[in-house]
């Protein structure tokens, strides 16, 4: 049997209808020790105050809604769990770098957006009908670039990037690593058929790979990988664009 | 506002939190360890460009060479190129810490360890060294 | 009131809903499409699925043995004309899914690697080590930002079908982020709404599976199908009801009791081979096992915590490098959860509320009794899955449904006749008031999550893995009582802006419909089959209960239950045979 204890919980509120600006509201819960920050949540919620929102569904850090600033770090409130932060005070914010729309909702129509523009979808190398049957991929080029296939968009690597945080055109780490995905998919066409945005100036190119991305995502995709990589083929490219003497 | 459903207003007002433009990499210690990985960037171009400014100086001539060698004598500089040295680990080594990130190397259907690679990085960095100073030793 | 228009209205962007929104595209790029859903679509549940999807591929195996397992695991209450589209269609969809990018886990050779699934005859569950539904539902919807036709409406919460004369034609919907009603007009609406697990209190469905749709179309007028059929799965973590996969035991892993035996060889389904056998010990189908696990429960051979009865899945002998490379999901979830490392350790489980058979009724074109409105996916009842689910089919099924049902709609918005403006805007405006009713209700003593919590207790306890006659009464009675007070919820947050509280009260109005039709469906159905049991009719009734119950809506007063005959066409009902004698492929 596990011990209830009662935790602080600071959570940062942000009504837009009737607040100039954010500002912490503390909630005193009742916790257990197996539980993740998101019941703590859960919990105000039912007993304590209807008014506070915040994104959650699956509880199993799977469907990425539950990104949110806690004691300063972006983590999943799913998979926050309580015995990590004996302190008995636990800090809560909408994901940095972030618009507020309310509470601990973010707005992420800009993530949104960039993800469309990596044009994050398979450009077959070779076209085949379904009745022809499926492309072979050896378990070896799975694995190539299988890590960069977790993502959930979550987005703690953009609330952790200070690039993002400083320059809000420059395309981010996780879609930059979905592109990074697709481009090393062996089933795919590759990055000259994909465009060259993720060598563009708000591409790959503004990263400067500190890797926050990757020690916050939940998933370990390590988007820093990525982009490094992905630097790496852009630079051959450039070079052996020079040599072979296009452009 | 009546109900939920008239849209003649838009009760939306998302809020920008501010961020200061000169000091945000003090808010948390990773951005404190990325400035000083981004700063000791500078010490390494410094010290590069030292090393050049000595090629030139050594093409110009012995006498030209021999300033260069006395200016690298004076204790502000040796005081400075240890401090360059200092950032120069740095930079290395935050660098090697990220190399298997950035390359990954397959190994039939597995992908070379990252400990592999960093342990190559700095096995190679040593032997280097190494045989630099050996070079100036012999010299 | 603002309006949208749109040729197909698509409601939910999960599997179901992002694969008919592509099938609209590919159809007809000139049909256009508003693809309206309450979370961003990579939020919807389809993500958590995690063991694979069933089709048939390999040389060793028969489009028939998939139809054969499937009839027979659905305790021939499935209609069969369906099952055998819905086997001959999967590998192709599972195929096109390969084509768009899906990360299928591999055979050395590069071709598309299966698994053993319970109550498969033969290894046919294609897999993406253990985040099947998680890669599928990624691959849709970056596929789907390739088509212009497709408009998206993410967070935006469906509340209602527009329809007249028996004709559907929109929705009104909440965009969540300025609590703004709008009306969606279109010449047909595909319902791709999930499932409903949270009528449950312990389940391993989201927060969003709460049966809006269902309960839309209910209210509208379609009939509920088979409701009463709601599939446990033997293995979830206790407490958080999370799930962990089939595939731990489609790879070998054991259950056993407290005294660390494999018990499932008690109930006709042995005997224990160490290495696993196609449909037998846990390779069995989940209505079988979680039945096992109740019987253990009452002899007290299970595990008491404070989290109620467990028992043990034992996955040591697999080995670190097996676990880490197919069921990595399963030792994360493992460890955290209940700090277990299935590599070195039991992991405690008990059965929890998983899927919906029933649903909404319709037709193999996944079309409605009301012209216009269809519906595919968990929130839909085609009647593959009768009594019980096997495990593995519904990932498929959103496919071939999913992508059935947008064909179908394209066809036929080419000669619909749209509805009348004035039946949309005066259905709009009930909408609208009722919606303003409950910002003006200052006077409601009764609290959502008070009202959930009785309700959703009272299912688990009157309405589980075995029922009878006075249980389901009095879950019934407490579901209507919990419908009469909910009449006097009043929001506690008066706001506009992603109003959560009134998304959780609309969504806590469509769990109570959804609740009322499964609890007296199943007081109705005087019979034990598949994943109905019922300790007071302990035997299946094909004279009288070879049929789908059908539940209507009634505003005032308990549904009215009628029911429809099960297609028949080439397997006639039998006894369903698990253990040895079933035959099953050995896997190794
Ligand atoms: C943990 C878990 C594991 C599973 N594993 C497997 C497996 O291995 N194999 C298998 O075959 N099946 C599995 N299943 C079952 C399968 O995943 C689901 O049945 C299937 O994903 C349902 O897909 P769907 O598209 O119908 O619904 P969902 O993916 O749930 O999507 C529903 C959509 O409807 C939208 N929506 C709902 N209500 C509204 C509203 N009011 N307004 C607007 N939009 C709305 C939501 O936003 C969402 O986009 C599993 C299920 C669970 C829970
Ligand atoms: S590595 Fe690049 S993308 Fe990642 S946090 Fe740093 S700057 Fe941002
Ligand atoms: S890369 Fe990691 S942190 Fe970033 S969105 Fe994806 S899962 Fe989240
Ligand atoms: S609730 Fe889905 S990731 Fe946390």
């Amino acid at each position: 049997m596990t011990a209830t204890r009662t935790i602080q919980l600071e959570v940062l509120r942000y009504r837009p209808e009737q607040d100039a600006k954010p500002f912490f509201q503390t909630y005193a819960v009742p916790v257990e020790d197996e539980w993740v920050v998101l019941d703590a949540l859960n919990y105000v919620k039912d007993e304590l105050d209807r008014t506070l929102s915040y994104r959650w569904s699956c509880h199993m850090f799977v469907c990425g809604s539950c990104g949110m600033m806690i004691n300063g770090e972006p983590k999943l409130a799913c998979k926050a769990f309580m015995q990590d932060y004996p302190s008995g005070k636990i800090r809560v914010e909408p994901l940095s770098n972030f618009p507020i729309e309310r509470d601990l909702v973010i707005v992420q129509d800009d993530f949104v957006e960039k993800l469309t523009a990596v044009k994050p979808y398979l450009l077959p190398k070779q076209d085949k009908t379904v009745e022809q049957g499926e492309y072979l991929q050896t378990p070896a080029e799975l694995k190539k670039y299988k890590q960069y296939s977790l993502c959930i968009n979550c987005l703690c690597c953009y609330a952790a990037c200070p690039q993002y945080g400083l320059e809000p055109s420059f395309i981010g780490p996780a879609a930059l690593t979905l592109a990074h995905r697709y481009n090393t998919d062996s089933r795919d066409a590759g990055p000259e058929a994909r465009g060259d945005l993720v060598a563009a100036h708000e591409g790959v190119w503004a990263c400067s790979f500190v890797g926050a991305c990757s020690q916050v995502c939940p998933k370990d995709v390590d988007p820093a990988g990525a982009i490094q990589q992905a630097k790496l083929y852009s630079a051959l490219n450039f070079v052996t664009g020079m040599v072979k003497g296009d452009k | 506002m009546s109900a939920a459903t008239t849209d003649t207003a838009n009760p939306r007002k998302p809020y920008v939190r501010p961020i200061s433009k000169t000091s945000w990499f003090l808010t948390s210690a990773r951005y404190k360890s990325y400035m000083v990985h981004e700063v000791s960037s500078i010490f390494v171009a410094l010290y590069m460009i030292q090393l050049v400014a000595g090629l030139f100086y050594l093409a110009a001539g012995p006498e030209e060479w021999e300033s260069y060698l006395a200016f690298l004598r004076s204790p502000v500089v040796i005081l400075l190129t240890l401090v360059g040295l200092v950032f120069f680990v740095i930079h290395t080594t935050s660098w090697f810490k990220a190399v298997p990130q950035a390359t990954r190397i397959m190994r039939g259907e597995e992908v070379l360890p990252g400990k592999i690679l960093v342990t190559a990085h700095y096995g190679i960095w040593a032997a280097v060294s190494l045989f630099v100073i050996i070079l100036a030793w012999v010299a | 009131m603002r309006v949208e228009t749109a040729d197909i209205i698509i409601v939910g962007a999960g599997g179901a809903g992002l694969r008919a929104a592509i099938a609209v595209a590919e159809a007809d790029p000139n049909v256009s499409i508003a693809l309206v859903s309450k979370v961003y679509p990579m939020r919807s549940h389809t993500c958590a699925a995690e063991g694979g999807a069933a089709g048939v591929i390999k040389s060793n195996d028969k489009l028939d043995y998939h139809f054969d397992d499937t009839v027979a695991g659905g305790d021939w209450l499935t209609d069969q004309d369906a099952v055998e589209l819905f086997v001959n269609e999967i590998p192709k969809e599972l195929t096109q899914m390969e084509h768009w990018g899906c990360p299928w886990s591999r055979e050395g050779d590069g071709h598309v690697a299966v698994r053993p699934f319970g109550g498969m005859k033969i290894m046919r569950t294609w897999y993406a080590s253990d985040k099947t539904g998680f890669h599928m539902l990624h691959t849709l919807f970056q596929t789907s930002l390739k088509y212009p036709s497709i408009k998206r409406f993410d967070e935006f919460f469906t509340t209602d079908l527009l329809v007249e004369d028996g004709r559907c034609g929109g929705i009104t919907a909440i965009e969540m982020r300025t609590g703004q009603l709008r009306t969606f007009r279109g010449k047909a609406v595909i319902v791709c709404s999930g499932g409903a697990g949270r009528v449950f209190p312990f389940t391993t469905n989201g927060a969003i599976k709460t049966g809006d749709g269902m309960a839309m179309a209910y209210r509208a007028g379609v009939p509920l199908k088979d409701m009463e059929f709601v599939q446990y799965h033997p293995t979830g973590l206790p407490g958080t009801g999370i799930l962990l996969t089939e595939g731990c035991r489609g790879e070998g892993g054991y259950l056993l009791n407290k005294d660390g035996y494999r018990y499932l060889q008690d109930y006709g389904l042995g005997p224990a081979t160490e290495k696993p056998v196609l449909k037998a010990m846990e390779l069995g189908p989940r209505d079988r096992l979680s039945q096992a696990f109740w019987h253990e429960e009452k002899k007290g051979r299970t595990i008491p915590t404070k989290w109620g009865s467990v028992i043990h899945l034992d996955m040591r002998h697999l080995g670190e490098k097996l676990i880490n490379e197919r069921l990595p999901l399963v030792r994360d979830l493992s460890r955290n959860y209940v700090n277990a490392d299935p590599v070195t350790d039991l992991v405690p489980v008990r059965p929890v509320v998983h899927y919906m058979m029933g649903g909404i009724s319709t037709d193999i074109n996944g079309a409605t009794t009301v012209d216009g409105l269809y519906a595919a996916g968990e929130c839909a009842c085609v009647s593959i899955n009768g009594a019980n689910r096997l495990g593995s089919n519904s990932l498929g099924e959103l496919l071939v449904f999913g992508a059935r049902a947008a064909r179908h709609a394209v066809e036929y918005v080419k000669t619909a006749r749209p509805m009348t403006d004035a039946a949309a805007t005066a259905q709009a405006s009930d909408v609208e008031n009722r919606i303003a009713a409950l910002y003006k209700r200052t006077s409601g003593k009764e609290r959502v999550p008070a009202l959930r919590q009785q309700m959703t207790m009272s299912m688990e306890e009157g309405c589980g893995i075995y029922r009878d006659e006075v249980s389901l009464k009095a879950t019934c009675d407490v579901v209507a009582e919990v419908r009469a007070r909910f009449k006097d919820v009043a929001l506690e947050d008066k706001s506009y802006v992603y109003n959560t509280d009134l998304f959780q009260t609309l969504e806590l109005g469509c769990m109570i419909e959804v609740a009322q039709a499964l609890v007296v469906s199943a007081i109705e159905r005087k019979e034990s089959r598949g994943a109905h049991q019922r300790l007071d009719y302990v035997q299946r009734d094909d004279v009288n209960y070879l049929k789908h119950s059908m539940a209507y809506y009634n505003p005032n007063g308990d549904p009215r239950i009628d029911y429809l005959d099960v297609v028949i066409t080439k397997s006639q009902p039998a006894e369903r045979v698990y253990g040895a004698a079933a035959g099953g492929q050995v896997t190794a």
